[in-house]
């Protein structure tokens, strides 16, 4: 291994993306956007929700409860008829309603009050929201009635204030290095293979190792500026807080890179040109967006497909990147990852080493 | 200057099999230091494939072969030998010095000696006033001449060009003769390949090849009278013709 050569190869690659701005644009670009539009899509909580309440509860709890539904997720309409109420549900017009029947606030001390809640089922998120909302009423309601129960929030991580942009924010850096790293290696793989230039510089003392590693340490140094650009972003745009060691972070997101380009290079080895590399956008794309933890925790995951949740590397990628941004978390917490992300380069840096040579 | 003994390339019984297709045949060949040697032979002879695996970078069927004493794949003598192929093998993305300095670097040299050498072979394939530029804003041949550069670099002992003078015009072809020459009197060995066998009449000595097998080495003299022929043209197809009736 020469150190020299190696470097050379990382230069050529760094001075080949210098003089093409617009791919350098894509890098930097292709990730904001991804930040931007799950940002404000999925980062913003479910809001201005039409519920219809019909109240014909004779005491006053179901007031104070209805009194405690603040903010504007809910758009509480006061309807007097369930039926025609329904009947609003029934055409589209409303998503839920919540019914107080006459005898509510006398059944509270009895432990039978019910509130009866008849939803439009068709969108979980909007269910979860009205449930949510009215839990919260009926907490706050019954706490301050010297009520036998209650709940005491106390976050370990985080705060009621985390939004989805600041868990999924680390997940998305992950993701843009991912498809990054991995589809320019393969894209400068075909284009070397068929411009008869892996077969020049092999012509040379080079060896498989050192144009590796040379790829390796320029798609890194790559992803690492992007992943600068798309966090500065989410901490400017949409204030999201760093909690951890963002050198830890950059680290993980290098050793990430590394065994993304040796991917790369590999599938190269079956693609014959450009047209059939970006065939393998979907191949990466889909698992790594729904399977890997990035936007849904890997509990929202049937079990059935969990294993090949374990078996995607961006899994243990996007774990550490949101335990070091979001947790504070350093290496002692992230042994797992590490040694996962170790193995993942190694198999990929020895698969692209053996297939390079072989396709000069 | 002392020519090193023994031949820059000694081929024995070198074959190469692509499934069915035989692209090089048993094929025995020596080419000795300090000479331009032309290898041709039309499309499909064998030319490429056999430079391939005089590089290493195809592993022959069978036979064996020495570069510069040493015997195949050369990794050890690569840094002595400059490599041109028929395809066009420069970065049209990089600038042309940036290209030289690629190949200067993996070869071995200083950046000194990269931009000293950058000059002079810049100059000689009249690229100097274009090294700023990058490549695919060049012409065709201009492409080609950066290419050559890129293997007169490292001032290399043995120089395998494959067809380096398609799309260069007739002025500049002239002055890469030239050169070769005076590489060649220099004690470098200059093997160029060509389906041109008019221009293969400058080399020192040639082989042509047909579908794989060597029909002829000597020198462009010897072969038209062998073949009592006027130019190299006909003498291969007389060579051709001869080996259909044997």
């Amino acid at each position: 291994m020469n150190p020299r050569r190696a470097l050379a190869v990382a230069r050529k690659s760094l001075s080949q993306f210098r003089h093409d701005r617009r791919t350098l644009g894509f890098i930097v670009v292709m990730p904001l956007f991804m930040v931007v539009v799950f940002g404000f899509t999925f980062g913003g909580s479910v809001s201005h929700v039409r519920t219809l309440v019909v109240n014909d509860d004779s005491g006053s709890v179901a007031s104070r409860i209805l009194g405690n539904i603040t903010g504007d997720t809910l758009d509480l309409v006061p309807a007097t008829d369930l039926a025609a109420a329904r009947e609003e549900v029934r055409l589209g017009r409303a998503w839920a309603i919540l019914h107080f029947p006459a005898n509510f606030t006398a059944n509270v001390p009895l432990r039978t009050a019910t509130v009866e809640v008849i939803l439009d089922g068709t969108a979980p998120v909007i269910v979860g929201a009205v449930l949510g909302e009215l839990r919260g009423a009926i907490e706050a309601t019954l706490a301050g009635s010297g009520a036998p129960l209650t709940v005491q929030r106390d976050y370990v991580y985080g705060s009621e204030d985390t939004r989805s942009i600041d868990a999924f924010a680390p997940g998305v850096v992950g993701l843009a290095v991912l498809m990054v790293t991995t589809l320019i290696s393969v894209i400068i793989l075909v284009r070397e293979k068929g411009g008869g230039l892996l077969e020049r510089l092999f012509a040379t003392p080079l060896r498989p190792s050192e144009f590796v590693l040379g790829h390796a340490l320029a798609l890194g140094t790559l992803a690492i500026f992007q992943s600068l650009v798309v966090l500065a972003a989410a901490i400017l745009i949409f204030q999201v807080e760093i909690v951890g060691n963002l050198a830890l972070a950059f680290a993980f997101l290098l050793l990430f890179a590394a065994g993304n380009q040796g991917l790369g290079i590999m599938m190269s080895a079956a693609a014959r040109n450009e047209l059939q590399a970006i065939q393998f956008i979907p191949v990466i794309l889909f698992p790594s967006l729904l399977l890997t933890g990035v936007f849904f925790p890997l509990e929202a995951i049937p079990t059935a497909f969990r294993p090949f949740s374990y078996a995607v590397p961006l899994t243990y990628a996007a774990d550490a990147l949101k335990g070091i941004v979001l947790r504070g978390w350093g290496l002692g917490e992230l042994g797992l990852d590490l040694v996962v992300l170790l193995l993942y380069d190694a198999l990929m840096l020895f698969g692209a080493t053996v297939l390079v040579r072989r396709q000069a | 200057m002392t020519v090193p003994k023994g031949p820059a390339i000694a081929a024995s019984r070198l074959s190469k099999r692509f499934g069915p297709v035989e692209a090089v045949r048993d094929l025995t060949l020596e080419v000795p230091r300090g000479v331009t040697f032309g290898l041709l032979g039309p499309n499909g002879a064998g030319k490429t494939t056999l430079l391939r695996m005089l590089l290493g970078l195809a592993r022959p069927s069978g036979g064996s072969a020495e570069v510069l004493g040493n015997t195949i794949p050369p990794r050890s003598v690569l840094p002595r030998i400059g490599y041109m192929p028929q395809e066009l093998a420069v970065y049209p993305d990089l600038t042309v010095e940036e290209n030289l300095a690629l190949f200067g670097r993996l070869v071995g040299l200083t950046e000194a000696r990269i931009a000293a050498r950058t000059r002079e072979v810049l100059e000689l394939v009249d690229l100097g006033a274009r090294r700023g530029e990058l490549v695919s804003t060049l012409s065709g041949g201009m492409k080609r001449r950066t290419s050559l550069a890129a293997a007169l670099l490292h001032d290399p002992d043995l120089l395998l060009l494959d067809e380096p003078t398609v799309g260069v015009d007739p002025e500049l072809r002239a002055t890469f003769w030239t050169y070769f020459r005076d590489l060649t009197a220099a004690g470098k060995t200059v093997l160029i390949t060509t389906h041109y066998m008019d221009e293969a009449s400058r080399c020192d000595l040639v082989a042509m090849l047909h579908r794989g097998s060597l029909l002829a080495r000597d020198t462009p003299a010897a072969v038209k009278t062998s073949t009592n022929t006027a130019n190299l043209e006909d003498a291969f197809l007389a060579l051709v013709r001869r080996q259909g009736e044997a």
